[in-house]
């Protein structure tokens, strides 16, 4: 960890042959794109370059930390308007679970493979806060369901998943 | 709501996920410190999910590392103490040597990119200085052409064509105050090789030889400086030989004339 924290090459080609592909697998599931997921990727290893000072140990386990990252740095890049804008060229059908229908049509890997098994309703949920980055008054107006019921929703979305991956 | 029912609530789950809001993440985060059982609770969520993220893990092209790593900006080489590399010089691993030799073949080549670039640029601005300093010259020139028929001591002669060349037209601008004369040759033609144009000014029906006009400075010049006349009534252009005799008399055809 301290020789993360000093930068240390070698720290982070250690990190990278340990965690790349782990961080690869859910920039995948939420950006799709192989090339858009090559440029997130770095992006990723950027951040964690960058942040490595901010990483508190009490707070969580380095990997959770560098997973959020992941997650972050994916989900404001299919937030942002160039990738909206290649987006908007392909067919409908992969926008579809976006709007809220409830079959997403999406390549089920990783963490992804666990939310099939989840109810449909729920599935939904947690896919769009997830993966997508909606927070819970965004889904409630997209889906048209009231705040509390998508926060207990989600609450027990998660319960579901806890034992699922346990 | 007891300490299990919090654990069980979702909140450890959505806390690691990222997915809680600001304050559940404080409150949980000061439950942590309290409840070692949450804590507890916290950390076998956290494995169980990145060991469900190892086994689903997607190996990233090989040539990614290289390009992410390129990226960084390692400290690396600041680790080790810069007093020790200084002072043990022959230590430093064969590794790091290479580096340097390559570091030094680029910066060859950059130095010499640099010389190169440098000296064109400063032929250039050779080239751009002498291409201005004859524009200004030029420019001054033509100035000083335009100012001589605009002053008021400035008298004017146009002389027009004579029968052997009608079309042949010049004006002569005499200052009467410095007596300098300035002769346009608005159209006269090519002269034979063998012969030159000269002014002359016609006092009491005599001439006074004003000098031979370069036919070449004409094209250059719009005004031509030609010797001074101290008086004159009129003045006329002759094709005379060159190189001849007695200069201060014509011999040729007149071409063009014209009285003050």
């Amino acid at each position: 960890m301290a020789s993360l924290r000093q930068r240390n090459e070698k720290a982070f080609s250690y990190l990278y042959d340990n965690y790349s592909s782990a961080l690869y697998g859910i920039v995948n599931a939420i950006v799709v794109d192989k090339e858009i997921a090559n440029d997130v990727l770095q992006n990723v290893f950027v951040n964690i370059w960058k942040k490595i000072e901010s990483y508190d140990a009490s707070k969580g386990r380095l990997f959770t930390w560098m997973l959020n990252i992941a997650r972050n740095a994916s989900i404001d890049e299919i937030r942002s308007k160039g990738f909206k804008d290649s987006q908007k060229n392909q067919s409908l059908s992969e926008n579809v679970d976006i709007a809220g229908s409830t079959s997403p049509a999406i390549d089920d890997v990783g963490l992804k493979k666990v939310l099939t098994k989840l109810k449909g309703d729920l599935r939904v949920l947690v896919d769009m806060s997830y993966f997508q980055g909606f927070t819970h008054e965004e889904i409630s107006k997209a889906l048209n369901i009231p705040l509390g019921t998508v926060k207990t929703r989600i609450r027990s979305a998660l319960i579901q998943l806890r034992t699922m991956i346990q | 709501m007891t300490i299990e029912e919090y654990i069980s609530s979702g909140i450890v789950e959505g806390y690691v996920l990222g997915l809680a809001s600001d304050e559940e993440r404080n409150e949980f985060e000061k439950m942590c410190k309290q409840h070692p059982e949450v804590l507890a609770a916290r950390t076998a969520f956290e494995i169980a999910l990145e060991k469900q993220a190892m086994e689903n893990a997607v190996a990233p092209p090989s040539f990614l590392k290289n390009k992410i790593l390129s990226g960084l900006n390692f400290s690396s080489e600041n680790t080790i103490a810069p007093a020790k590399v200084i002072s043990l010089p022959a230590a430093v691993p064969a590794k790091n040597l290479s580096w340097l030799k390559y570091a030094a073949a680029a910066c060859l080549i950059l130095l010499a990119g640099s010389i190169y670039l440098n000296i064109s640029l400063s032929n250039k601005n050779k080239d751009l200085q002498n291409t201005y300093n004859n524009s200004v010259a030029e420019l001054n020139e033509v100035k000083k052409g335009m100012e001589i028929p605009s002053n008021p001591n400035v008298k004017m002669a146009a002389m027009n064509g004579m029968d052997i060349s009608p079309k042949s037209f010049a004006t002569v601008y005499w200052d009467t105050a410095s007596h300098d004369v300035y002769l346009l040759a608005n159209n006269l033609p090519a002269p034979p090789t063998d012969k030159q144009y000269q002014l002359w000014a016609l006092l009491d029906g005599k001439p006074i030889d004003l000098g031979m006009l370069n036919y070449d400075l004409k094209q250059k010049k719009l005004l031509v400086r030609m010797k001074n006349a101290q008086d004159a009534q009129a003045f006329a252009i002759t094709l005379e030989k060159k190189n001849r005799a007695n200069v201060a008399v014509p011999e040729g055809d007149m071409y063009v004339m014209g009285k003050l």
